[in-house]
């Protein structure tokens, strides 16, 4: 066990873990923004589709929770292998940071359409009917209406999926990606240097402690409460 | 054209479901309001109220029948189609259905964003609209700090605040207490007389329709049972199911309860007489001795309505068959009786 020990030296891990830190703020970065503007208009989709919704159509609201029902049950390390020859094909590469956030942007996108669904599951129809009585459009009730009156929750929503992002980031390693997780592995476990892991796990936890704080604030500044 | 109704149903019926579930919400009713007047329309939960009143402005489509409004045949028009006739119509409901995302200022400019109004012009009439429901000062306040009584009368300002023809009043004092329901009334009948709004109100509670309906139809299982000017459905109701449905909400015509209480202390035959002559019954009353015939008030009571006032008593009438019927028959000049079946 002696043999094994060494001293953290600073000169070496610092710049190493800046470098992990800022890959995983990169792939989460990413992910969360173009995962989330695609599961909010997956979300929405589902959910104005729905038998009595605003845009009410059986057959729409069906495949699309066929697709939804179909990619969120596979777990994540599994997806990135079998996203390869679409990750290849969009990416141009199949490893690598950008590769990870092409499988993460996929996980994450139909992670929120559920998560967004659920939100606007909870509204009261009332104040959709209220809308719909004075002549509001559609979309305007899409945008005026229904976003806002559940922006608290979905405020909440999303932390829990950049939380869950941050998760998927930590496997990036397996296909030649960066970041935190890659760094406890490679630089901690692998080497036998169990502080190095430690420091991970510690940066890892203020990371995401931090963006839940932030979360929650923001959630209750919205929600008032 | 200003004689022509502003809302007009021609033989409309409401279907929901197929097959063996078929629910008929509305089943041909045929009814016309008038510009300027309030229309009531009452009945028991489930008679078919709320389908009646969101046809009017196409939050509901009848499976026949037509219905226009405003001189548009809003049954045939689609949804992308229907935004522009809506705005000239306000809606009430029961349970407010504030945006709890806006504060009550953004509640009431809501509507007139979709207008489109400019912002100037909105925060004026806002402004108006708080002062005219007497909520000035919550203008920056969120639905959730304000009592019942308040939120409602934030959702009349928004109803009214795109100056809309017609008012609809979806249950709009149910979920409130006795004092806040006259407010609220109040409030309405103000928009009625002071800004000549057209108004439809559905309601199963008589005060409503007693405080500031003009014209009233009874609605029982999808279809209109009766309907009038108020004061002549209430003090004489034609058919039977209207009748006790008049008699349950007044509380003025004993239900069979009250018939098996009241003869755990009276004898006699049990007669109810309307009192739209009060003084005559009176006096025919004053000579009940002199028939040979007691009597006792059993039960009873007398309603105001927005013009007139009317009631019912019952009574109980002991003495020989023939005083008795003799009595009876002195009665009925004097205000119409009906029998008491027990």
């Amino acid at each position: 066990m002696i043999d094994t020990y060494r001293a953290l030296d600073w000169s070496y891990y610092g710049p190493e873990l800046l470098e992990a830190i800022f890959d995983t703020i990169y792939m989460v970065a990413w992910a969360f923004l173009l995962g989330g503007l695609l599961g909010l208009a997956i979300g929405l989709t589902l959910y104005t589709t729905r038998e009595g919704g605003l845009l009410s159509n059986k057959s729409a609201c069906m495949a699309m929770n066929f697709i939804v029902n179909l990619i969120r049950p596979i777990p994540f390390v599994i997806l990135i292998a079998a996203l390869q020859p679409v990750t290849i094909f969009v990416i141009g590469s199949g490893i690598g940071n950008d590769a990870v956030i092409f499988v993460m942007i996929w996980a994450s996108t139909f992670a929120i359409a559920r998560i967004v669904e659920q939100n606007l599951v909870s509204i009261d129809p009332g104040v959709i009917e209220a809308a719909r009585a004075m002549g509001a459009s559609r979309l305007r009730i899409i945008l005026t209406v229904l976003l806002p009156e559940a922006l608290g929750p979905l405020i909440l929503g999303y932390t829990f999926v950049i939380i869950a992002l941050t998760d998927m980031s930590a496997l990036a390693g397996i296909i030649g990606g960066g970041g935190i997780g890659n760094f406890a592995i490679v630089e901690g476990y692998n080497r036998f240097n169990p502080e190095v892991t430690w420091l991970a796990v510690i940066v890892v936890i203020l990371f995401v402690q931090s963006l839940q704080l932030v979360g929650n604030w923001a959630a209750r500044k919205v929600m008032r409460r | 054209m200003s004689t022509a109704p502003l809302i007009e149903f021609n033989n409309v019926s409401r279907t929901f479901g197929t097959g063996d579930k078929t629910v008929t919400a509305v089943e041909d009713v045929s009814l016309s309001v008038d510009r300027g007047e309030v229309y009531g329309v009452i009945g028991f939960s489930g008679a078919g109220k709320s389908t009646l009143i969101r046809l009017i402005n196409g939050l509901e489509r009848p499976t026949a029948g037509s219905v226009h409004v405003l001189g548009q045949e809003i049954s045939a028009m689609r949804e992308g189609q229907l935004t522009k006739v809506r705005s000239r119509i306000g809606m009430v409901f029961q349970q407010f259905n504030l945006f709890h995302s806006r504060n009550v200022a953004g509640n009431v400019a809501y509507p007139l964003k979709v207008a489109g109004w400019k912002k100037a012009e909105r925060e004026a009439r806002v402004e108006e609209l708080l002062e005219f429901v007497g909520l000035t000062a919550k203008a920056a306040q969120y639905p959730e700090q304000l009592s019942g009584g308040q939120k409602q009368r934030v959702g009349i300002a928004r109803a009214l605040a795109a100056k809309p023809d017609i008012l609809l009043a979806d249950e709009s004092t149910s979920a409130l207490d006795p004092n806040t329901t006259g407010e609220v009334l109040r409030l309405l009948r103000r928009a009625n007389e002071e800004l000549g709004i057209t108004i439809v109100a559905i309601t199963h509670e008589m005060e409503v329709i007693r405080s500031i309906a003009d014209r009233v139809a009874v609605m029982d299982q999808g279809r209109i049972v009766e309907s009038g000017l108020v004061y002549d459905v209430f003090s004489s109701p034609r058919e039977t199911k209207d009748a006790s449905f008049v008699g349950a909400a007044l509380k003025n015509r004993p239900t069979a309860e009250d018939v098996q209480r009241i003869r755990g202390h009276a004898s006699g035959r049990l007669v109810v007489i309307s009192l739209q002559n009060a003084a005559a019954v009176s006096a025919v009353l004053g000579e009940a001795a002199s028939h040979g015939v007691s009597f006792e008030i059993v039960h009873g009571g007398m309603n105001t309505t927005k013009n007139a006032s009317y009631g019912l008593l019952t009574l109980a009438l002991d003495g020989d068959s023939h005083s008795v019927e003799a009595f009876v028959a002195a009665l009925d000049s004097a205000g119409e009786v009906q029998e008491v079946h027990e």
